[in-house]
């Protein structure tokens, strides 16, 4: 049974009730035969109606077949009972200190490292134990006048030691207090350790950036029921529950609590790098690094091992106070990396409650799925990619997982001020974007900024996403993106009566090569454009071995990415130097703490794209998409089987649901100069691009005018075949739109036309057609 | 460029600045036994020179301690009639600050305040006349009786709305006056209770050094009244008042967070009672009498003309206020009637032209300087254009400066390839393959800052029917709609943004 009805993920819910739904599937990458659990926030209903459905096709664009979805027969309950649920934002880390080893009631001296980024505007605890609701405790902290302060609290009376200078934005300092409950006295300093490389600004700026400050406090601090922060402190309302506010941006190193005061010339030790050699706790920033990057838990290498828990992924990896800028990677010299960034928009994980668990049968068809929940006008669906439970069909398509993170609840319509130039377009939004703008309640994608400018390194599909919902189209320019635009293609697949099981960049980064091998043919979807170095191996081996790769989208094996080893949901990417970049990391933060290698492009750490799958990315526009033309290698007795059914000068693609074209949006170009096989056969490539398709900025050295669509031959998209050892082949078709184009007219086209040629090909078992043929037999029209 | 005019902008500080040093350790002492500090230093940096500058914040305590010195000093140094005028002045000045508190801090608009003052004074004197207590019990009979004439009349307060509870104090008022001239016992004297003992000897009565000694007393009870505002103002009940304390609605918030707004402002009253009690005692010792004139309406309204003219709940402006009228109504005695009518014009012309009354008319004139300066910047301002000279020097990144020079003149490029034709061409094709001319026009568009920038909203989803919103440019900040024009065909939707943009060009 197949129903066929509007995508409404639904602006009815802002506009006619209040009813709204939010959902998301942990783990987004499933298989057959394991669990998956679906979490579930509702406001303005008690329960929801809910059915999984099978997701076919995920554009109404009526050139295509229009949205379509179908039931699925499973337990889940028709109704589910469902409650508000409420999402920690911001980056943190907790101290869990169930024998009370920092609730000193004697003198002490806390004492931490500092980079604030936004140190005015609100108040930000860096480190403390302190509780908001109950006013009770201590914290080290900025005020809402950007100065250093350390507060004390019993409960009734709140009594603080300020700085007396406001601190200067993204400057290292060393801020210390030290309290004396016998006396009261409070001495607060902010020691300047500001060098040539660790701050924004030089030394040249005649800032002071030290102070000193004594006061007797009027009351000591009360043990708060709240545990030992960093960068935040402890708020619990009935409503809510328990939970972090106060949330600090910038980086914090290394810190610490003594249990006494210390002098002056104690406090000067810790500046020049000497940890104190009595700490009641001392959270070494730079302990627990390996080769291979570090978690997101800070090491207590005092005498009680008190580890602080990151929450919401504290960026590691990081430039630290005492960074000399000759040792660009924390593999040089760790003690240089104890640089951590919070911020307070960080979110890797909603921690929802599950509201009902699935496990998909062994035998349920390979496919992208959903929960679907209604209340009212309010729909959601959560999506979910699920693999079979072992390999059945011949064809596999690769859905790209990491970068559907990557782009996961992008802002860039509301916030990038160059997103309307990029893309040619008014942005066209949607309900759901006002809405998921409004809330700002899940997270930001790897293309956003944090509240203090700083570039959005991780992403994780633990928590409602937005644009992976079937029938959402990317606000900036009007058609599907990744997940919603990747199911035409198994639209197509099925009309066209191809078996397939879907596997997804986790599984691959995760088992390698393995679970390519059991496949004829491999597809990539729309989109690639993450790529960790597993994937990469893995896709390499698989060629080297005789397997066939059919590389369909634009823009792929572009950024060094690596899921994080501590949670597969979660990615890591920075940006750098090279590329089509949102942001770019600071000097010295290139490096991924989920893997210790190199971010950045993978061209920059010599595997262009091309290397692999022939073509790499040379452009990209959003105005409208060009058909491909083709070639002379396209006549090639070795390959002109690709293009039977198809005239000589014919143009193939001059139609398609993105942009009306087969080739556009990120195209991607041959080039023998940056690796694509000798011996590749250039069998099309597009024409007539706009200017507002420019060549990309990784391939321009010097800037002269003239690099848009109607002026620069290397804008252009390719189509390009090559075969591997063993009879393995690539081919692959440089363009997002691709596989758009499918299902117009039907699913029979043109763009059909070579995908069913080169399917039935690269489905058999033994040589390829064409093989044979190895002189120069050109067959000229 | 001949012929333009060029604006001097821009003030300079003439505030004394210090220059700490970070490196050298600062104890900073408080008020004794509250968390406020002598004086509210605060450290900056100069924009200018980036060097750190040490500014006094708020510079009233400097005001006050000359003002006051001021009055210390010269007052011994007066004639005898002068003397005592200051010295009523002093008391005077001490009940308004009180009174500010009720009316200011607690927000509680009572008239009873003299009749608080009169009510401790007879109770003291009758003490100390009839029972033989010895004067110096006086001043704790007085705050007693002020403490509980405050809970009375504080009871009330919290049901009656403004003006129906300050017409029920007047009444309270004029009843202590009925009452205390209906006393049988006080009928000799016209309802005056009289030989009162004093801290002032007896023999030293209206000479020289009992003035000195009564002015000596005065001026401490205006400091103990000051002590107490202070007080009352730092600590946790002002501070939780005057956070709630700015309407109703935030009165019901306040106590929606579980602020007891309502025990605060009793609280404050039942002080500022206690306090004024100090003053009746005071009072009755430093007239060694105390007379129902006190009760009376006339007494209440000098009092009210005190605070509008010096401007009301500020304790500077009880002072200031004190100053002006008793030296007018008893300084300047010799002009007679008159007088009275001269604090009234001095009353209408403050409230006709000050807004909080003198004391208020500096932040005033500050204010209509600015307006002033806001209007000829709005004159001089034109759309698009340039940054002017007195917004340039409040633009934090100067290359914002060049960006407007820059898009000005790019403007004015791009307003010249405005045709009908181009018009036509991106009606027929709003994505297509552009003329140069057009392609320039609408890079200049997209490349638009973020704030108030347009977007297209699809109303229904999956349905071809949208409207044109303009985005905030602030996250969280939810885009607003353009206008109720609502469009079917997506290219039709874009032309609209694009006439939109071209209208803004023009128009700049």
């Amino acid at each position: 049974m197949r129903s066929s009805c509007c995508a409404s993920t639904t602006c009815w819910r802002a506009d006619i009730t209040d009813i709204r739904l939010f959902g998301y599937a942990d783990p987004l990458a499933a298989q057959a035969g394991k669990p998956i659990d679906f979490m579930v926030s509702a406001e303005g209903t008690k329960e929801v109606r809910a059915e999984i459905v099978r997701l076919v096709h995920g554009d109404f664009n009526p050139e295509g077949p229009g949205f379509i979805e179908e039931p699925v027969d499973t337990n889940v309950p028709q109704t589910l009972a469902v409650r508000r649920q409420y999402t920690q934002n911001g980056a943190f880390a907790r101290v869990d200190d169930p024998a009370d080893h920092l609730a000193t009631d004697g003198a002490f001296t806390v004492h931490v490292f500092i980079w604030p980024s936004l140190p005015s505007g609100s108040r930000q605890a860096v480190i403390g134990r302190w509780s908001v609701n109950e006013s009770k405790g201590y914290a080290l902290g900025i005020n809402p006048e950007g100065k250093l302060e350390f507060w004390v609290g019993d409960g009734e009376t709140v009594d603080q030691v300020t700085a007396d200078a406001p601190l200067v934005p993204k400057v290292w300092v060393l801020a210390a207090a030290s309290f004396d409950p016998a006396t009261g006295e409070a001495r607060l300093r902010q020691i300047d350790v500001q060098n040539s490389w660790n701050s924004h600004i030089g030394p040249v700026v005649p800032y002071d950036h030290n102070t000193h400050v004594v006061e007797t406090l009027r009351c000591r601090p009360a043990h708060p029921d709240a545990p030992f922060l960093i960068a935040g402190a402890h708020e619990e309302n009935p409503e809510r529950g328990r939970f972090v506010s106060m949330l600090f941006n910038g980086k914090i190193d290394r810190s610490g609590l003594v249990s006494r005061v210390l002098s002056a010339d104690e406090m000067q030790e810790i500046a020049g790098g000497t940890p104190p050699a009595d700490p009641l706790a001392y959270w070494d920033t730079t302990a627990g690094y390996d080769d291979m990057g570090i978690g997101p838990d800070i090491q207590d290498t005092g005498p009680h091992g008190l580890h602080a828990r990151g929450v919401n992924r504290p960026i590691r990896a990081m430039t630290g106070w005492n960074w000399r800028g000759r040792e660009d990677c924390f593999r040089l010299d760790p003690s240089q990396y104890g640089g951590v960034a919070y911020h307070d928009d960080a979110l890797t994980d909603c921690g929802w409650d599950t509201t009902v668990t699935w496990t998909p049968p062994a035998d349920l068809k390979s496919g992208v799925y959903a929960l679907k929940i209604t209340a009212g006008n309010a729909i959601d669906r959560a999506p979910v990619i699920i693999r079979p439970d072992k390999p059945r069909a011949k064809i596999a398509v690769q859905m790209s997982t990491f970068t559907y993170l990557a782009y996961a609840n992008e802002h860039l319509s509301f916030e990038a001020q160059i997103a309307q130039a990029i893309v040619a377009h008014t942005p066209v939004i949607s309900g759901d974007d006002l809405e998921y703008h409004k809330l700002q309640e899940f997270g930001l994608s790897t293309y956003d900024h944090h509240t203090d400018g700083a570039g959005v390194c991780y992403s994780s599909w633990k928590r409602p996403i937005i644009n992976i919902r079937p029938g959402y189209r990317m606000a900036g320019m009007n058609f599907p993106w990744a997940l919603p635009a990747d199911l035409s293609l198994l639209w197509w697949l099925e009309h066209a009566g191809y078996d397939y099981d879907l596997i997804t960049d986790h599984d691959l980064d995760r088992e390698g090569l393995a679970v390519l091998t059991p496949y004829k043919t491999v597809l990539n979807v729309t989109h690639p454009e993450y790529y960790s170095e597993g994937m990469l191996d893995a896709t390499e081996a698989y060629l080297r071995q005789g397997g066939r790769v059919m590389y369909l989208g634009g823009n792929g094996y572009y950024w060094v990415t690596a899921a994080c080893p501590d949670d597969p949901a979660c990615i890591e990417v920075r940006k750098l130097d090279a590329g089509s970049r949102a942001w770019q990391a600071e000097a010295g933060e290139g490096y991924l703490a989920s893997s210790g290698e190199r971010s950045g492009l993978w061209r920059s750490r010599g595997r262009p794209p091309q290397k692999l799958v022939g073509l790499g990315f040379t452009t990209e526009g959003m105005d409208r998409a060009e058909p491909f033309e083709r070639m002379p290698d396209s006549f090639h007795k070795r390959v002109a089987w690709i293009f039977d059914g198809i005239g000589d000068e014919e143009l193939i693609g001059d139609f398609g649901l993105a942009l009306g074209g087969a080739a556009g949006v990120e195209l991607d170009r041959y080039d023998l100069m940056l690796g694509t096989p000798p011996h590749t056969m250039l069998l099309a490539s597009s024409i007539d691009h706009t200017d507002n398709y420019p060549l990309v900025s990784e391939e321009i050295t010097y800037a002269f005018p003239g690099r848009g669509g109607s002026q620069d031959p290397q804008v252009r998209g390719d189509m390009i075949y090559f075969t591997t050892a063993n009879n393995g082949a690539v081919f692959a078709a440089g363009s997002i739109s691709w596989s758009q184009a499918l299902p117009c007219h039907g699913g029979e086209n043109n763009v059909a036309t070579v995908m069913r040629n080169v399917l039935n090909a690269f489905i058999k078992d033994g040589a390829l057609p064409g093989s044979g043929i190895t002189g120069d037999e050109k067959h000229w029209r | 460029m001949s012929g333009k005019r060029f604006y001097k902008v821009g003030r300079r500080p003439w505030e004394l600045r210090l220059a700490p040093s970070g490196i050298n350790e600062r104890q900073r002492s408080r008020l004794p036994g509250t968390r406020g500090h002598w004086l509210k230093w605060r450290d900056v940096h100069n924009p200018k020179t980036l060097r750190r500058e040490r500014v006094l914040a708020d510079k009233m305590p400097l005001w006050w301690t000359l003002g006051l010195s001021f009055v210390a000093i010269v007052t011994p140094f007066l004639s005898n009639s002068l003397l005592s005028v200051v010295s009523i002045f002093c008391v005077y000045a001490a009940i308004n600050v009180l009174w500010t508190l009720i009316v200011g801090t607690a927000g509680i608009f009572s008239l009873a305040t003299l009749a608080v003052v009169g009510a401790s004074g007879y109770v003291a004197a009758a003490a100390n006349v009839y029972l033989g207590v010895p004067w110096p019990f006086m001043l704790l009979i007085g705050p007693m009786v002020g403490f509980v004439f405050g809970a009375v009349l504080a009871a009330p307060s919290t049901r009656l709305d403004g003006l129906y509870y300050a017409l029920l104090t007047m009444g309270v008022a004029e009843i202590c006056r009925v009452f205390v001239l209906q006393l049988r016992p006080l009928t000799a004297t016209g309802g005056a209770i009289t030989q009162v003992d004093s801290f002032i000897p007896e023999d030293w009565f209206l000479q020289r050094p009992g003035l000195l000694l009564g002015f000596a007393g005065a001026f401490l009870l205006l400091l103990g009244a000051l002590l107490v505002w202070r007080l009352v103002n730092s600590e946790r009940l002002g501070m939780l008042l005057r956070v709630a304390r700015t309407g109703r609605e935030d009165e019901a918030f306040a106590e929606a967070i579980g602020i007891d707004f309502r025990r605060a402002r009793l609280m404050v009253f039942v002080i500022s009672s206690a306090a004024l009690g100090v003053v009746g005692a005071f009072y009755a010792m430093y007239f060694r009498s105390i007379s129902p004139q006190i009760f009376s309406l006339d007494q209440m309204l000098m009092l009210f003309a005190m605070m509008v003219i010096g401007g009301l709940g500020r304790a500077e402006g009880a002072v200031v206020g004190a100053a002006i009228v008793t030296l007018i109504d008893k300084g300047l005695i010799e002009l007679g009637p008159p007088r009275i009518i001269l604090v009234a014009f001095i009353m209408i012309g403050v409230t006709i032209f000050a807004r909080e009354g003198l004391t208020g008319a500096r932040a005033q004139f500050r204010d209509f300087r600015n307006r002033k300066a806001g209007e000829r910047r709005a004159r001089r301002t034109e759309k698009g254009g340039e940054a002017m000279p007195e917004e340039a020097t409040e633009v934090h990144d100067k290359q914002e400066l060049y960006y407007r020079r820059f898009n000005k003149r790019l403007r004015e490029r791009l307003k010249k390839l405005i045709t009908p034709e181009l018009i036509e061409e991106h009606r027929r094709d709003p994505l297509g393959h552009h003329s140069d001319e057009l392609a320039r026009v609408l890079n200049y568009f997209r490349r638009g800052e973020m704030a108030d920038k347009y977007v297209i909203h699809r109303m229904v989803p999956a349905e071809e029917k949208f409207r044109v919103m303009a985005v905030s440019g602030q996250r969280g900040m939810p885009p607003r709609v353009i206008d109720d024009r609502e469009y079917h065909d997506i290219k039709e939707a874009y032309h609209a943004v694009f006439l939109l943009r071209v209208n803004d060009l023009l128009e700049s």
